[in-house]
């Protein structure tokens, strides 16, 4: 059915994709590694979204949470929440899905180089960020000081259980980790995500910050930031909305003038900090 | 730029020629009020209707259009333009027209709706009768009327068809057209202008201390008290010229394929902002005053950059739609310039 020449010039078209490997990593969520079913390589920044979709269900925006310089396959985790996002979770290795994309402004790569780096994400929010820390980890000797913060709900919430693994030995990053309520297994930090900070070696005032996490944890974090001397303009905020199209037409994603899958997801914090429906 | 005089009598013949080449929508009666609608015959044009229950943009962005098709093979693009006449566009619609088109040539430029809109020959009329609600006289008055090939503005005795395309110059030799006078061109200036100026409803600013003003009202209780009796019904996004927002939705059929399609959505109801959350929904516009205040800010400032002017044409189809009667935009607007 497909070979329609409208194809090329329709924006609703998606891209069909093959499932490279798919496992639960928690009770609720997939994680899906994925190739083009065309053999292309997929390119996209650090940050960016897609919608990804599979046909008679719909579609739902989600954060790429690999680096793209992991060669051919891109990977994104699905949290089995509603109709689509179900459907998509039923799916397995073999199985097809589509996308859409890359959309929207990924974290700025370029000027973040050369600085000390601080990612704080909470919950699936270290999903989409998992894109910027592998690739921060695949160009190591390009940035400074790296230092993660993630928190989760509780250490069954705790996902890509083979990375925090690798993280918590690395000397090639700064991990710390929290979970609101703790089981009887877990013997780290127990609180919400600021608890981690006067745990942290020093994080200077001239350090970029990426945030990525529910929607409450923000004005949180940056207070944190705003104590520590961190310009707002260095702070870059990961936002969730529902960006149902992704290019800017369908309008669900507004915050006041903006539109989170063009503008952002990733917006730079001095720029939106003064829109009301922002954070 | 030419101008050309149809008399009365000689109207029916070329809406027929125009019928013969292509679809025509046009304003047709439906018990009290107008819809723009498929002519079956010339005779139900009635250029004389004061407004539609729906804006024209339907005819490019149908209240639901199918994006995709589907099966197991794959799935085919839904683009399949057809050549049609949208005749009898009131000018401030022709405003609302072109502001759409704007906003899907944005950055992501939506063929969904531009090969509709391509596809389509426009040809506007004067207004001969007013809204009850209109306020096009003092909301974008001053914007140049773009985007469509031909207009029509009703004198005595016809009609002077000023020609704005070769689309349509084309249409000329289907009707039986003279050259109009100077002094039928004065006489439709002259009732375009008293049209303007005969509006039943005022704003009291220009667009630039509208778009000052309401911005700057983003945090008064006035949405609060406004907004106190919204249904959040949706009803003032959906007769809108200038909304354009969507839901997408799949749909099965018993073949084993299906459709993915997009349909009118609007901002005032309570799920349009909602995320789903582990504990629960997201929604990031909860109280029913931040969606009526969102809208307002987006018809009002928002999109002033985009357009060059606020996203409003002053058609009040939204004030007749409410049925609460809060949604009127010269109600609103005027007392926020009271206010400040």
């Amino acid at each position: 059915m497909s070979g329609n020449c409208d194809n090329d010039t329709n924006i609703f078209a998606p891209m069909l994709v093959e499932i490279v490997d798919a496992k639960m990593v928690t009770a609720t969520e997939k994680h899906f590694t994925l190739k083009l079913a065309n053999g292309d390589r997929f390119d996209y920044q650090p940050g960016q979204i897609v919608e990804a979709g599979r046909f008679g269900y719909g579609e739902i925006p989600l954060g790429l949470s690999s680096s793209p310089t992991n060669g051919n396959t891109f990977d994104v985790v699905v949290r089995k929440i509603g109709k689509v996002s179900s459907a998509l979770v039923d799916l397995d290795a073999g199985d097809r899905m589509t996308i859409r994309g890359p959309y929207g402004n990924g974290f700025p790569v370029d000027e973040l180089k050369g600085k000390d780096i601080l990612i704080v994400a909470g919950g699936i929010g270290l999903c989409p960020v998992r894109s910027m820390i592998q690739y921060i980890l695949h160009h190591r000797d390009a940035f400074g000081k790296f230092t993660l913060f993630f928190g989760a709900r509780t250490p069954s919430d705790l996902l890509f259980e083979e990375d925090l693994e690798a993280w918590r030995c690395t000397d090639c990053m700064h991990y710390l980790e929290t979970v609101d309520t703790p089981d009887d297994a877990w013997d780290g930090n127990v609180g919400v995500i600021t608890t981690l900070f006067p745990k942290a070696d020093e994080i200077g005032p001239d350090t970029r910050v990426i945030i990525c996490g529910p929607p409450v944890m923000y004005k949180f974090v940056i207070a944190e930031l705003d104590k520590l001397g961190i310009s707002r303009s260095n702070v870059f905020v990961d936002l969730e909305r529902r960006m149902k199209c992704g290019i800017g037409k369908c309008g669900h994603c507004q915050i006041n003038d903006k539109y989170v899958c063009l503008d952002g997801p990733v917006f730079r914090f001095s720029e939106i900090e003064a829109l009301e429906e922002a954070i | 730029m030419q101008n050309h005089f149809l008399s009365d009598q000689d109207l029916t013949p070329f809406v027929e020629a125009l019928m013969s080449r292509s679809p025509v929508i046009a304003p047709v009666a439906k018990r009290t009020r107008f819809v723009f609608e498929r002519l079956a015959t010339a005779d139900e044009l009635r250029l004389d209707y004061d407004t539609t229950v729906l804006p024209p943009k339907t005819v490019f962005f149908p209240t639901k259009q199918d994006l995709i098709h589907f099966d197991n093979e794959g799935f085919r693009s839904c683009i399949n333009p057809e050549e049609q006449v949208l005749l009898g566009v009131h000018p401030h619609d022709i405003k609302g027209i072109a502001m759409s088109d704007v906003f899907y040539k944005d950055r992501q430029v939506d063929n969904n709706y531009l090969a509709n809109r391509r596809a389509t020959t426009i040809v506007g009329s004067s207004v001969q009768n007013h809204y009850k609600h209109a306020f096009f006289g003092s909301m974008n008055a001053d914007r140049p009327l773009t985007g469509h090939d031909m207009f029509l503005t009703k004198i005595d005795g016809g009609y002077v068809a000023e020609v704005l395309t070769d689309k349509g110059a084309a249409l000329i030799e289907l009707g039986n057209f003279s050259e109009a006078t100077d002094e039928q061109i004065a006489a439709a200036d002259a009732a375009n202008r008293a049209a303007n100026e005969n509006c039943p409803e005022k704003l009291n600013g220009t667009a630039e201390a509208i778009r000052e003003k309401v911005r700057a009202a983003f945090d008064s209780p006035v949405w609060e008290e406004l907004s106190r009796d919204c249904f959040s019904c949706g009803s003032c996004n959906i007769v809108c010229p200038t909304c354009y927002c969507f839901d997408v939705q799949d749909e099965w059929n018993l073949e084993g394929g299906g459709k993915r399609f997009r349909l009118w959505d609007a901002c005032l109801t309570r799920e349009f902002s909602e995320v789903a959350g582990p504990g629960g929904s997201e929604n990031f516009r909860e109280d029913r005053a931040e969606r009526y205040r969102h809208r307002f800010m987006r018809k009002a400032t928002y999109l002033n950059d985009q357009l060059g002017g606020p996203a409003c044409i002053g058609c009040g189809r939204c004030s007749g739609a409410c049925t609460a009667d809060i949604a009127n935009p010269v109600t609103v607007i005027n007392k926020i310039l009271e206010q400040s």
